[in-house]
């Protein structure tokens, strides 16, 4: 379990949700940054906590690894946190440059009957560098690993940012191990340029240090690890020796890396006192790490996933290339495992079929930000199984998510989504409730844990962009705000935490032109599934608000309460009613001008049926006002009881 | 011959007449008898949800009722009214307390109860999965012979409202189309929503939304256009012109019922197949 002794934010943050996606408990994101809530800080104050409050109770060991889930999954890396060692100790991790984080510290203890050799090997000093150089976080996540592995062969291993570092102090280093990506066309990682300019102009004599480097890539570059051959090129000119040789990652980076750590590790443990690698001892070495006296519960513990037989598919992924203005379709005809994730087949297509493939990638367990649209259905890519969406010889469509411009291929711009959500402002800002403050001052919300549960119940989604794409509206309404975020509005308006002025603000703001009432058909959420049914459902219940507010103000107003009127009065609906109502004079002239009434009553659209029966839906007694006209279509039977139902449940039709 | 609970829906004796008269002679020669709801009212249209799902809900297990009464299914030809029919069985059986209190409602003001037996079918799940196609094949008179695009909408294209035909990639119509003699079109926007319900309040995007189903359905080489929809298709035809000037798309295109395509291809109302077939050949393809 991972306790996290403090969170904050670092500049640059730019305010895509992820982390509030993932951790709400901790993270709001307002229109400049996400902040840490003041619910869970000693401080409590509400901002990004620069100045370092520590997470308050126990929230640091209930929440630590949904954190590091958020921070992973941070595009910018601007969420740093604190760890507590078991000592209660904190390491920093992913601080301020350079980071320098510190394993365990574990006394090397030798086995019984350890060759003297070996037994002063491990009482010597212990200390090994990784170095990473990461852009999306990929290489720091592997440091990170390779550190705790490090700690099986007696090596006390310190994690380092290369931002920052200052080469000289490599001179000082016995074991360095480099993992490090390349980034465009062969360059270094943003966070090892400086050292990468600076180890050329003044690098240091490394006669004492022993290296080695794992690097990772895109085989699809012509530059493929480049920025790895590049520091192995370097140390070994500058004197250092390589302990093992360089390994080559490509985008499927695990496998590759696992085999590198497994036969690096001992060696660099095999570097005693003097600097000197005593290879006689690798054996011995690798004996030593792979024994471990702690009894060990043995069996799988991964998650619960059901191995499904192959299924044959045809593959279709929407291609598209900004530069050339150009879009298709890539077939392919595959047989995967039922059990695959769209995901996988994507990874797998971009590895073996064509590397310039764009998509998003997640973490494998929901990542809000993966969303496409597969067969019809939208979904998250890390998430969804090829089983669940397609059958033996079915067909696999994938598409980038519908409502937002093309970037390139499946990665889509959510610029407009965000844009719109910032300006909904659905975040909380919140009142005193029966003179309710935290300990620093500020106002408080409370809620119940019924309300709660309710709350969390109402908006439990995988990912609001993925509601906001299944609206079918919202790619022909340029100006419509979108289901995702009126939603979120909606839930916070619910939240009995929220300040009364903005639960107004945000009333007013559903009500607005491109608010709530500009979904055309809320039928394009519930069919996606248990998601859109709670969008949908929640959006009902903020026009039911609004039309109380509103009195029934406007055509949406109006369409409910004739609509409601006509059936109350006869049991049907009368359409005649409605046009006139709704429209008004203006709007049934139109129509007259447009040729809608045309089509209408002439029937000639109607394939023959007698046109007098169509003029009769437009001609029989014009409406009037403020009392219902006698109708052609007649009163079901026993309408009286539609009447008493209207009167039970609803008085105001 | 199967008896079956009819709903038309809020348009098919309203402003949709042609349904009426075509559905009829057509479930007779399929031997489905229709059985009337003389007190059937309206299901709300998903419209008087927007102030009290309750009532809706009631009216909807109040026709339910109706038809359990009887001790029938209801079958109807248009797809809202049916994933309306869905949604409240749907909210009612995930919810016994909620059931309950809609249940006290109708039993109060009407002397029904709905106990979750009678369910509802539309026509076209009801023709694939029950009557067969071979049934219907075997009573075509009229083969259609034409490149037929068809529309489902997207209220009964989900889970649990649509049969065992798949939701996002449905293809009983296309098979029905088959059997009535027509070559059906596939195009991407079968189950997009062409915004019906919000006509009247929403036209800008209600037209932008029925010219691109239509431009995209004539792209793809149809003759005419077929709506599960009875409601939806009036936005396909009746404001077909208006979208196509809006949207700067060609929406031209005949569009009918299913009702009435069963009912030309099985031999009723000649004329107008006639006369269907003559549209078909001057707008073209």
């Amino acid at each position: 379990m991972t306790v996290v002794a403090k969170v904050w934010i670092d500049e640059d943050c730019i305010t895509c949700d992820a982390c509030q996606d993932i951790c709400p408990e901790v993270f709001e994101v307002n229109d400049e940054s996400s902040q840490i809530l003041a619910a869970v800080r000693v401080d409590g104050k509400f901002d990004r906590n620069v100045g370092g409050s520590p997470l308050s109770g126990t929230l640091g060991a209930d929440l630590g690894d949904i954190i590091l889930e958020a921070a992973e999954a941070c595009p910018v890396e601007v969420i740093k946190f604190e760890l507590v060692t078991e000592g209660g100790e904190e390491t920093v991790v992913a601080a301020e440059a350079p980071v320098e984080a510190t394993t365990e510290s574990i006394a090397a203890v030798p086995a019984a009957g350890a060759s003297e050799a070996l037994t002063a090997v491990l009482g010597g000093d212990r200390a090994l560098n990784i170095l990473f150089g990461s852009q999306t976080g990929n290489a720091a996540g592997l440091a990170e690993k390779t550190a705790k592995m490090a700690a099986n062969y007696g090596l006390e291993a310190k994690v380092v940012d290369m931002e920052g570092l200052d080469p000289v102090k490599l001179a000082s280093m016995k074991r360095v191990m480099i993992i490090t990506s390349t980034w465009g066309e062969g360059e270094m990682p943003d966070n090892a340029d400086a050292m990468w300019t600076s180890i050329n102009a003044n690098g240091p004599a490394l006669a004492n240090t022993h290296f080695t480097i794992c690097a990772i890539g895109d085989s699809s570059y012509d530059e493929f690890c480049k920025a790895g051959h590049d520091w192995n090129g370097k140390l070994a000119s500058l004197g250092g020796h390589e302990a093992f040789p360089i390994k080559e990652c490509d985008v499927d980076f695990e496998p590759p890396w696992q085999e590198w750590v497994v036969e690096a590790l001992p060696l660099l443990a095999c570097v005693d006192d003097s600097g000197t690698l005593q290879v006689e001892l690798l054996e011995e070495m690798k004996a030593y790490g792979s024994d471990d006296d702690d009894d060990i519960v043995e069996g799988d513990f991964a998650p619960g996933i059901l191995a499904q037989e192959d299924i044959n598919i045809t593959l279709e992924i929407f291609r598209y290339c900004p530069e050339a203005s150009e879009s298709g379709w890539d077939t392919l005809a595959c047989a995967v495992p039922g059990h695959a994730t769209v995901q996988d087949l994507l990874i797998t297509m971009q590895r073996e079929v064509d590397g310039s493939l764009a998509f998003r990638r997640g973490s494998s367990a929901g990542t809000p930000t993966t969303g496409v649209r597969v067969n019809g259905r939208v979904v998250l890519a890390d998430l969804a199984m090829v089983g669940d969406l397609a059958q033996e010889g079915g067909r696999v469509r994938i598409e980038p998510l519908p409502g937002h411009p093309v970037v390139r291929d499946l990665i889509v711009d959510t610029g407009r989504f965000e844009s719109h959500r910032s300006r909904a402002e659905p975040w909380m800002r919140t009142d005193p409730r029966e003179g309710q403050t935290l300990p620093s001052g500020a106002a408080m919300g409370t809620v119940d844990s019924a309300v709660a549960t309710a709350l969390h119940q109402a908006g439990d989604v995988l990912s609001f962009q993925l509601i906001q794409a299944m609206s079918d509206t919202l790619a022909h309404d340029t100006h419509y705000e979108g289901p995702g975020v009126h939603f979120q509005q909606w839930l916070r308006i619910l939240d009995p935490r929220t300040g009364e002025s903005q639960r107004r603000s945000m009333l007013n703001s559903l009500q607005e032109k491109d608010g709530v009432w500009s979904e055309t058909d809320h039928a394009s959420l519930i069919r996606q599934g248990e998601d859109g049914r709670l969008a949908a459902r929640s959006l009902n219940e903020a026009r039911s608000a609004l039309l109380n507010q509103s009195r029934y103000s406007g055509k949406s107003g109006r369409l409910v309460k004739w609509y409601g009127r006509s059936v109350k009065w006869t049991g049907n609906v009368n359409e005649t009613t409605l046009y006139r109502q709704v429209l008004g004079p203006l709007g049934l002239v139109s129509n007259v001008f447009s040729g809608v009434s045309a089509r209408m009553a002439l029937a000639f659209t109607r394939n023959g049926s007698p046109p007098l029966r169509g003029l009769q839906g437009l001609l029989f007694p014009p409406s009037g006002v403020g009392r219902i006209p006698k109708m052609f279509n007649s009163k079901v039977d026993e309408y009286h009881e539609v009447v008493s139902l209207f009167n039970e449940i609803d008085q105001r039709f | 011959m199967a008896k079956m609970a009819y709903y038309p829906g809020n348009v098919a004796r309203a402003g949709a007449f042609e349904v009426e008269d075509t559905i009829q002679p057509m479930c007779r020669a399929l031997n489905i008898q229709l059985i009337e709801l003389p007190r059937a009212s309206s299901d709300g249209g998903n419209v008087i949800k927007q102030a009290t799902p309750k009532l809706q809900d009631a009216l909807v297990a109040r026709n339910l009722a109706l038809a359990e009464e009887k001790g029938l299914d209801i079958i109807t030809a248009c797809a809202s009214s049916h994933a309306i029919m869905c949604n409240t069985i749907d909210d009612m059986k995930r919810d016994p307390v909620y059931a309950n209190t809609i249940n006290n409602l109708i039993a109060r003001t009407s002397s029904l109860e709905f106990k979750g037996e009678s369910r509802s079918h539309h026509l076209l799940h009801y023709l694939v999965e029950h009557v067969g196609l071979d049934a219907v094949r075997d009573a075509v008179k009229n083969p259609l012979n034409m490149k037929v695009a068809a529309y489902y909408g997207p209220d009964m294209q989900r889970q649990g409202a649509c049969g065992r035909d798949d939701p996002f990639m449905p293809n009983y119509m296309e098979q029905l189309i088959i059997a009535l003699g027509g070559t059906p079109v596939d195009y991407d926007s079968k189950c997009a929503s062409v915004g019906s319900t919000s006509m009247l309040t929403l036209e800008d995007s209600s037209l932008a939304m029925t010219a691109a189903v239509l431009s995209d359905a004539i792209q793809s080489g149809a003759d005419l256009v077929v709506s599960a929809c009875t409601v939806s298709h009036i936005n396909l035809d009746s404001y077909q012109s208006k979208a196509g000037r809006q949207s700067g798309k060609n929406t031209t295109v005949p569009v009918c019922h299913m009702t009435e395509l069963i009912a030309f291809a099985l031999g009723y109302f000649p004329d107008r197949f006639a006369q269907l077939k003559t549209r078909v050949r001057l707008i073209g393809s």
